[in-house]
């Protein structure tokens, strides 16, 4: 795995990034936050990430139409996306998209996005 | 014991119960307290009259009515409705009768009996509606004074019904209804229970008994279940009697007991269902019937206008048991509501607390103090989150009552102040704080106007930082608008004998739609982040104070004042009038 990879976390407490910056700066990936849905979608288009991590602190009306501008961000730019939240099904859910309810433990949150950072570098380099 | 119910104001659905002399008024000292600004400190007075309970005004800023009409004194009669400020109170007098020998006080007879009671009239519910017929063999005077009193007897059934919100209740009023107008010695109302369809007795008078008095056996009502039966499946209303007159019912297997002589029984017809029955009976004397002829006391008038006021009772039934239906379906919905909100809350407080543990294991398993640092700092972030959430669940389900000790308001929320600054600071929000020039002791509860304060101006705060979270991170103040701030001031009006503390934020405002619910429980509009308890505890908080939380907003900022009355430490008794 390439070392300079990116990771935009989305989400309102920040306490998400926090942890997430500080779990995925061993492994040399950068971490950006945005604390708003707005705010996100233009920093994602702005540094291109290698994979972002959506938390739906939201209630489930709210969920749905916060996800849906990011899936389809994330299949426009082929970024893989992963949605924490309470709601099961998100509709226009990306293919790209891994859901991670919550509660969940870090740990294999955080294993997970290194896999899927992984994946991605591979396609990449494979492509190249 | 008599009762005030509130069916209206912020006291909704509090009941009082008195059984002497009892105080109404704002303040805490009065036994019957509202909280309600348009009520005075002392408002008014209930005294005990005989039996009866009077309503006295205690020269009100904003009067006390009864029924509409302004009083000083008022003699007070059950089903009278009773406006305090904005406070809509209905009184209920001390029961007649008490409920718990009501079953052993009506028997359903089933054997048969020496002296067989006949059926003289049945009259199918429809003729009910016929109560105000002309009828042609009385004198066109006659029957208009008839109709008249018929009338009279209907609309104020009506009435009697008209405001339920007790079935016994009102099932006791129609009976004291009827034994106004007709010369019966015992009733009683009977409804079919929805689980057994068995009839039940509800409702029962004798005349001319003492209430609270011990029925004898003479006063205990025998019911012939052949009569029953046969008003239920006929859906008719009967009148009986034991005198000879039809040979109809010489088959009956069971029948009336007792010295009864004549009886009216008539189904109460709901909209779709008969869910009870009206008995009334009167027995004469062998003498009074030679002196008065053999003339019978109730007549088929009776019957007609027993069915229609029976008609009346039962849709008021129905109503209420609908309508008590619907509230219970309305409190399931909203325990599954407040429950949903809860556990998302929790759930997230819990996420946080697993990150920073992940973090803190992170830090010890590398030795990274930094890293054990930052998760202990999410950790803690929780906790505080968790206790404010329970703290204000507390403050909100009534399980704590205002402790009202004397107190400093610029030192209560200095406390605030000082409290918050760090949140205020990591959020990039300029707190300040304007403590009261003159400012002496009052009696308040200091750790719930703690509480009031500190949920407002966690609002505020984070009202503020939307102003940087918008923008993300980047304390750059634009140019074109102010840095964030939240101002807080205390102040003493010592005019209005007022306490205020003002939190102002330069926030992006509440938009209209919100500002309807603002004060509703578990409506957040901070997502995540707010319990939906926050300023609802607030104003509970206020309202139990005697004060209030006013609200102005616009899209430059927001501005919440919290007012309550400064209440001096007692020296003496209290010599406030107002």
């Amino acid at each position: 795995m390439s070392t300079d990879q990116r990771v935009l976390v989305v989400d309102s407490s920040g306490e998400t990034h926090e942890v997430l910056q500080a779990a995925l700066a061993r492994s040399g990936v950068r971490t950006y936050g945005a604390r708003r849905t707005r705010r996100g979608l233009a920093l994602a288009e702005e540094i291109r990430p290698d994979l972002i991590v959506l938390d739906l602190e939201v209630d489930e009306a709210e969920a749905e139409a916060t996800c849906f501008p990011f899936a389809e961000q994330s299949r426009r730019n082929a970024t893989p996306l992963v949605v924490l939240g309470s709601v099961r099904r998100v509709e226009g859910g990306s293919p790209l998209g891994e859901f991670v309810p919550k509660p969940y433990d870090y740990g294999p949150l955080v294993r997970k996005i290194e896999e899927l950072l992984a994946r991605n570098d591979e396609c990449r380099r494979r492509a190249a | 014991m008599a009762s005030l119910f509130v069916i209206r104001g912020s006291d909704q659905g509090s009941r009082f119960e008195f059984t002497d002399r009892a105080r109404i008024g704002r303040d805490s000292t009065n036994d019957i307290q509202l909280h309600d600004t348009e009520v005075s400190r002392q408002h008014a007075e209930i005294q005990p009259a005989g039996d009866q309970f009077v309503l006295v005004d205690a020269d009100s800023s904003n009067g006390t009515y009864v029924n509409g009409r302004r009083i000083d004194r008022c003699s007070l009669a059950s089903g009278d409705q009773v406006q305090i400020g904005r406070t809509l109170l209905l009184y209920t007098g001390p029961a007649e009768e008490s409920e718990d020998d009501l079953a052993g006080a009506i028997d359903i007879a089933a054997q048969p009996a020496a002296q067989p009671s006949r059926i003289v009239h049945s009259m199918s519910q429809e003729d009910g509606s016929r109560a105000f017929d002309l009828d042609a063999d009385l004198p066109q005077h006659s029957w208009l004074a008839r109709a008249r009193s018929n009338l009279q007897v209907m609309y104020r059934t009506a009435l009697a019904v008209s405001h339920t919100l007790d079935i016994d209740q009102l099932l006791q009023r129609i009976m004291d209804l009827i034994f106004e107008w007709v010369e019966a010695d015992r009733g009683c109302i009977m409804l079919i229970d929805a689980e057994s369809g068995r009839l039940e007795p509800k409702a029962r008078r004798t005349r001319g008994r003492k209430p609270g008095a011990r029925h004898t056996d003479e006063e205990r009502i025998r019911i012939s279940k052949t009569i029953l039966d046969y008003v239920l499946q006929h859906n008719e209303g009967v009148l009986t009697s034991d005198a000879q007159q039809d040979n109809r019912w010489d088959a009956a297997a069971s029948i009336l007991q007792a010295g009864v002589r004549e009886a009216i029984c008539v189904p109460m017809q709901g909209r779709y269902d008969v869910v009870g029955v009206i008995y009334i009976d009167t027995s004469t004397s062998p003498q009074e019937v030679i002196r008065k002829g053999g003339a019978h006391q109730f007549k088929e008038d009776h019957l007609k206008l027993m069915i229609a006021i029976a008609h009346q009772a039962a849709l008021a039934v129905e109503d209420t048991r609908y309508y008590s239906a619907m509230v219970q379906a309305e409190r399931l919905a909203a325990i599954g509501q407040t429950v949903a909100i809860l556990s998302h809350h929790i759930k997230n407080i819990l996420q946080g607390i697993r990150g920073g543990s992940y973090l803190i294991e992170m830090g010890l398993s590398n030795g990274d103090a930094d890293v054990i640092q930052r998760g202990w700092k999410i950790v803690e972030r929780n906790q505080n989150k968790i206790s404010a959430l329970v703290l204000d669940m507390l403050t909100f389900s009534k399980e704590r009552q205002p402790e009202r000790v004397p107190s400093e308001l610029n030192q209560v929320v200095g406390e605030v102040i000082e409290l918050m600054q760090s949140r205020a600071e990591e959020l990039g929000v300029r707190l300040s704080w304007r403590p009261a020039p003159r400012m002496e002791t009052f009696v308040f509860d200091p750790e719930m106007i703690h509480r009031a304060v500190l949920n407002v101006v966690t609002n505020a705060i984070d009202a503020a930082g939307e102003l940087l979270a918008e923008s993300d991170e980047q304390p750059a103040p634009t140019s074109d608008r102010a840095p964030p701030t939240v101002d807080v001031a205390a102040e003493w009006d010592e005019a209005a004998e007022t306490l205020r503390v003002t939190v102002r934020d330069n926030g992006p405002g509440i938009p209209p739609d919100t500002m309807k619910n603002l004060f509703s429980p578990f409506v957040s509009s901070k997502g995540s982040r707010g319990t939906g308890l926050g300023l609802p505890v607030s104003q509970k908080i206020l309202t139990e104070h005697g004060g209030q939380i006013r609200v102005e907003s616009s899209p430059r900022g927001s501005m919440f004042t919290l007012e309550w009355p400064a209440v001096a430490p007692e020296v003496g008794p209290a010599t406030h009038t107002e």
